[in-house]
């Protein structure tokens, strides 16, 4: 594998981290490397300058409070489906980490560097609109919070202005009442999503009575589906589930055609996606994905 | 055969510990676990360069011009060379006549065929370096673009862009038959109909790509190449180059699989030597895996279109079938023409099926060459066959495993001959798929009850019978070489031996397996055997591993020289026990007169007599206790006749697959549920190393019928791949679990009754995951045709069968 030239720069703190990042027009943040060393061994990415921010104190840190679980941009996916904490919090993210590539990724990969990433396929970016999850981000202007259904724009594209790096996210607890689930179909265990959906229900009385659901892998951005939210409103498991399964494909009108799958698959398949998880979360109180 | 090639081993050895039969650890499972065994990539010498080659981004286009000058002012940058550099190097050979020449340089010099070609190549400190120079080839390079072809139909249109100007079309192989028999069952069938079948491009992927070293000093050039032929490579850039044969010598270190792709000769074998004895430098080139997917060889890409004729009993009267393989531009030595022959002359499986009728067509397009991948045409026709079996029986409403049972070739019908002339000389094919048939009807009913709850799961059975031609005959696919191997065997001074093969390692095992046959052989003990292979000037000439042949030649090669070696030790020994040499035996390693166990004399001593105290040989007898064999396999036959058949492989091993599939109607999600085979690949000389090539062979089978496929885009012939993220293999989490069973009816007229057993596990997954989705989905009336089979593919299966609108 052969990267373009570039140079290598470990700041110990995060003020040193953004000055180094606003030397270089072409300077990227080396997190886990997961994405970003792969497409610079193909030459698809070539930055200058690395910055790599495994050594920046305090961005490894992990916060389980009342309000929710804080996840400092150093923080490896698989130090967060491990705990416990974590999980008893946020159920969502154990579930859909449990979907996020292979172990031996999630050993290196982070949190924060795939929702910085924003690959339209990945699992955490639309988790974190699902949960309502918000942006801690630092730049040269200081620091500013972006809610996550704000922040994904488009294919790899963010609302991270350059010089910018996000610093954490934060994942609100799980309401009482509410379930929250990712489920995917891959061609192989561990790919990204040709189709995926995560969704927060709000089911407590056997009546989905509040929803926020969002698509990924369907199209260029993970999307809030705003048919479906509103389709599934009052939904109790009872009817053949067609009125969903209609507006959730019609949610998915600007699915992409790839190597993988056609359009048409991708919106007959969240449609069903839909309809199967919805009746899941309903009668076991989580989603077929656990 | 020779009068004396030996057919089994030796009788007057007696070993209590036979090796062969037995699951003999692989020894070559140490050093690539511990990270100590060295492939091309591990290798470097004083001085040594690497090189980038610089490949066409363009799928058709005249090179305008080539300005080298801001790649060779790069610091670190020694040398760029482009095709028209290389004008001392002949083109690759073109030694099949009845195919169109395709005049392949090494390098491209005014023209690109398709995206990977090498047209150039840099020569630099290291690969970085060699990379960024690379690039400024590229991007200096002046190409004018032509109208590309990017599938059979474009490239066979009335009007089609040529990719050969000389050429009358775009067909390298056009071979139409016509049978009258078959015309006449068409007539007289109750019914025909006509259909279409597709294998799409694929590639052997192995693990390790392809690299190669070179290093020419006084004009003795020095290759370490990931090839499965050494030797033929050795002969091939002696042809080109005319650097005479004996001053070249050709080493295949440890490799990570080839899988048939590393059968073919590249234009990297032939350049990276020439540069080394340009520069006075040693270069490496270690292909990459965007180069291993666009420039190593494809295969598969095969349409069938068929016509049947059938009667209401469900009997098949006959089948024609217009088999047409897009070969990319055939810029590859040996061409890629052979498969689409293979597929003809064995889609009716194990079948007793003679009305058939195969029109061969292969044909250009500007897409990667293609050439051999595991299976060699045989998974395309049984995709075909078994599809056809399914769809009459479907017709008809006769049962689809009685028709399977009354087509299927039966024991005292051995030898049998296809319709293609090739003679099936033994096999368990009717027990094999009784067998598989009662094993995965009680899955069958288990994996139903699984899902009897859920409305949305169908779940279905799919069947397929093959034969496995094996050892074939190489002068179809090459034009030159034809089908022998070759084994030299010594015994030194110590008692242990030493064995030198024509045949090559690329991770099947073959150093246990060989070790296992001296062994026996010799009286030895496997652990007292070294293998030699892959290297030209250690091993003896021969054609290397690919066409499951390696158990076949090896197995006859070794027993005539140990037989050799053991004529002439036993005359040693019986001279030492001052006995007739027709009176002494070898037991467990010790010579002694019959009948008595003491005095005794060991291999030691014998061979030390034979290499150093020579003063103990017989008078008058030659030191020395060195064998050779070249082993010609019998029943080989390497041209048709006047009618067109021919037996191409020596021997047909056969088996029987099936599975069963779960597919689920709302995604088309499918997983294969169960996966049985039952396999008979003859004599087995270690079964454990068989049930890992079953294995493997069926994971690439369950990649062809699930997963791989190289998509091109069609106005453009660009390739839609550059990576793993579009071109899926399945890991170890999507093979399935499987069992196999084993029958072992061995060949008459091979040595120890072997047959080979390296593709067998390849062919049947298409076939059966196919047929087990129609069934499944049977009562929406999908019949799948075509691999991949993927959820998207599924589905679309479903709507197209459903008519316009349709949903589950």
């Amino acid at each position: 594998m052969k990267p373009a030239v570039f140079d290598y720069y470990r700041p110990a703190t995060v003020e040193d981290a953004v000055a180094a990042l606003g030397t270089s027009e072409t300077a990227k943040v080396l997190a886990g490397g997961q994405s970003l060393i792969p497409a610079m061994n193909f030459r698809l990415a070539q930055p200058d300058l690395l910055v790599d921010i495994g050594g920046v104190e305090d961005l490894d840190r992990l916060e389980v409070g009342s309000e929710g679980v804080m996840i400092g941009a150093s923080v490896t996916q698989s130090r967060v489906m491990s705990s416990d904490e974590v999980a008893g919090a946020v159920p969502g993210l154990r579930r859909a980490l449990g979907h996020v590539a292979h172990l031996q990724i999630r050993n290196r990969g982070t949190v924060c560097g795939s929702l910085a990433h924003a690959d339209p396929a990945a699992e955490l970016p639309a988790l974190a609109i699902a949960c309502g999850a918000t942006m801690f981000i630092r730049g040269p202007a200081g620091e500013r919070t972006v809610d996550a259904g704000d922040f994904f724009l488009g294919p790899f594209w963010t609302d991270l202005a350059h010089g910018e790096i996000i610093t954490g996210v934060h994942f609100p607890s799980e309401p009482a009442g509410t379930v929250t689930f990712l489920d995917e179909l891959a061609w192989r265990a561990g790919d990204f999503a040709i189709t995926g959906l995560a969704a927060a229900l709000a089911t407590g009385d056997g009546t989905v009575s509040g929803a926020r659901m969002v698509s990924f892998g369907v199209s260029g951005v993970a999307s809030r589906m705003t048919g479906a939210e509103q389709a599934v409103l009052g939904f109790a498991g009872g009817d053949d589930g067609s009125d969903l399964y209609e507006a959730a494909y019609e949610d998915a009108a600007d699915a992409v055609d790839d190597v993988h799958a056609t359009a048409e698959y991708r919106r007959e398949a969240l449609g069903a996606l839909v309809v199967r998880n919805v009746r899941a979360a309903l009668a076991n109180g989580n989603g077929r994905g656990v | 055969m020779t009068s004396d090639s030996p057919t089994r081993i030796n009788p007057m050895i007696s070993h209590r510990a036979a090796h062969i039969g037995r699951a003999v650890l692989r020894r070559e499972d140490r050093s690539p676990l511990t990270g100590r065994r060295r492939y091309v990539a591990d290798l470097r010498l004083p001085g040594m360069l690497e090189v980038a080659f610089v490949r066409s981004p363009e799928a058709h286009a005249r090179i305008i011009s080539i300005d080298t000058g801001p790649a060779l002012a790069l610091p670190g940058v020694h040398a760029v060379f482009t095709g028209a550099d290389l004008d001392d190097v002949a083109p690759f050979p073109h030694k099949i006549l009845y195919i169109q020449p395709v005049g392949q340089t090494p390098l491209a010099v005014d023209r690109v065929r398709y995206v990977g070609s090498p047209y150039a190549a840099v020569v630099a400190t290291d690969r970085y370096v060699a990379e960024d120079a690379a690039s400024l080839v590229a991007a200096h390079t002046e190409f004018e673009s032509l109208p590309a072809v990017a599938d059979l139909d474009q490239a066979l249109a009335p009007d089609a862009p040529k990719l050969y100007d000389d050429w009358p079309d775009n067909y390298l192989v056009n071979y139409p038959a016509e049978k009258e028999e078959v015309t006449r069952a068409f007539e007289e069938a109750d019914h025909t109909y006509s259909d279409t079948f597709v294998s799409p491009r694929q590639t052997g992927l192995p693990l390790e790509c392809r690299g190669v070293l070179a290093d020419v000093v006084d004009g003795q050039v020095t290759l370490w190449s990931s090839t499965q032929s050494p030797h033929i490579v050795r002969t091939t850039i002696a042809e080109m180059t005319g650097i005479p044969e004996p001053r070249i010598r050709v080493i295949t270190p440890a490799m990570g699989g080839g899988f048939g792709t590393k059968t073919h000769i590249y234009p990297e074998d032939v350049v990276m030597p020439w540069i080394s004895r340009r520069i006075g430098r040693p270069v490496r080139w270690i292909e990459d895996r965007f180069e291993n997917l666009v420039s190593a060889v494809h295969a598969r890409d095969q349409r069938h279109d068929v016509d049947v004729a059938y009667d209401d009993d469900g009997t098949i009267r006959a089948i024609r079938c217009k088999a047409y393989c897009d070969v990319g531009t055939g810029e590859i030595f040996m061409p890629g023409t052979a498969p689409v022959f293979v597929t003809g002359g064995c889609l009716t499986g194990a079948y007793d099926f003679p009305n058939m009728e195969v029109h061969h067509f292969c044909v250009v397009t500007n897409k990667t060459p293609s050439g051999a991948y595991r299976g060699f045409g045989v998974p395309e026709g049984l995709l075909v066959m078994e599809g056809i079996i399914d769809q009459v029986a479907r017709r008809t409403g006769v049962d689809r495993v009685e028709i399977r049972r009354r087509m299927i070739l039966q024991e005292d019908q051995m030898p049998y001959v296809m319709h293609g002339g090739g003679r099936i000389d033994s096999g368990s094919h009717a027990k094999s798929f009784e067998r598989v048939a009662e094993l995965i009807a009680r899955s069958l009913e288990r994996i139903r009850a699984k899902y009897a709850d859920d409305p949305d799961v169908r779940v279905g059975v799919g069947y397929t019978n093959y034969v496995e031609p094996t050892t074939p005959t190489y002068h179809l696919t090459t034009g030159h070489w034809a089908g022998y191997d070759s084994a030299t065997l010594r015994v030194d001074p110590d008692g242990a031996a030493r064995v030198g093969l024509g045949t090559t390692d690329l991770g099947q095992g073959t150093e246990t397996t060989a070790a296992q046959l001296v062994a026996d052989s010799l009286g030895l003990d496997p652990d007292d055997v070294t293998v030699v292979m892959g290297d030209t000037d250690r091993a003896p000439y021969g054609l290397g591993a690919w066409g499951s042949r390696s158990a076949i030649v090896m197995s006859g090669s070794i027993l005539m020289a140990a037989d050799r070696v053991m004529v002439k030790a036993r005359e040693i020994a019986a001279h030492m026990l001052e006995a007739a040499a027709e009176d002494v035996v070898l037991t467990d390693g010790e010579f002694h007169v019959a009948g008595s166990e003491a005095p005794s004399v060991s291999w030691s001593q014998v061979a030390t007599a034979a290499w150093v105290r020579t003063v103990d040989l017989p008078r008058g007898m030659e030191p020395g206790l060195e064998m050779s064999g070249y082993f010609e396999p019998p029943d080989l036959e390497h041209l048709p006749d006047a009618s067109g058949k021919v037996n191409a492989a020596a021997s047909w091993s056969n088996g029987a697959h099936a599975g069963v599939v779960s597919v689920r109607i709302s995604t088309g999600e499918l997983k294969i549920e169960d996966y049985v085979i039952v396999h008979d690949c003859g004599t087995m000389i270690n079964p454990m190393i068989i049930d890992g090539q079953v294995q493997g062979g069926v994971a690439q089978g369950v990649a062809g019928a699930m997963y791989e496929e190289f998509q091109y885009d069609p106005e453009t012939a660009l390739p839609r791949f550059a990576s793993f993220m579009e071109y899926l293999y399945p890991t170890c989490s999507e093979v399935p679990e499987m069992t196999i069973e084993h029958f072992e009816t061995p060949a008459p007229e091979q040595p120890l009754g072997v047959k080979g057993c390296g593709e067998g596990g390849t062919i049947g997954p298409g076939a059966v995951v196919a047929g087990a989705v129609s069934d499944a989905l049977a009562d929406l009336g999908v019949e799948i045709k075509a691999t991949p089979i993927t959820p998207s593919a599924v589905r679309q299966a479903i709507r197209e069968a459903s008519g316009p609108g349709g949903s589950t």
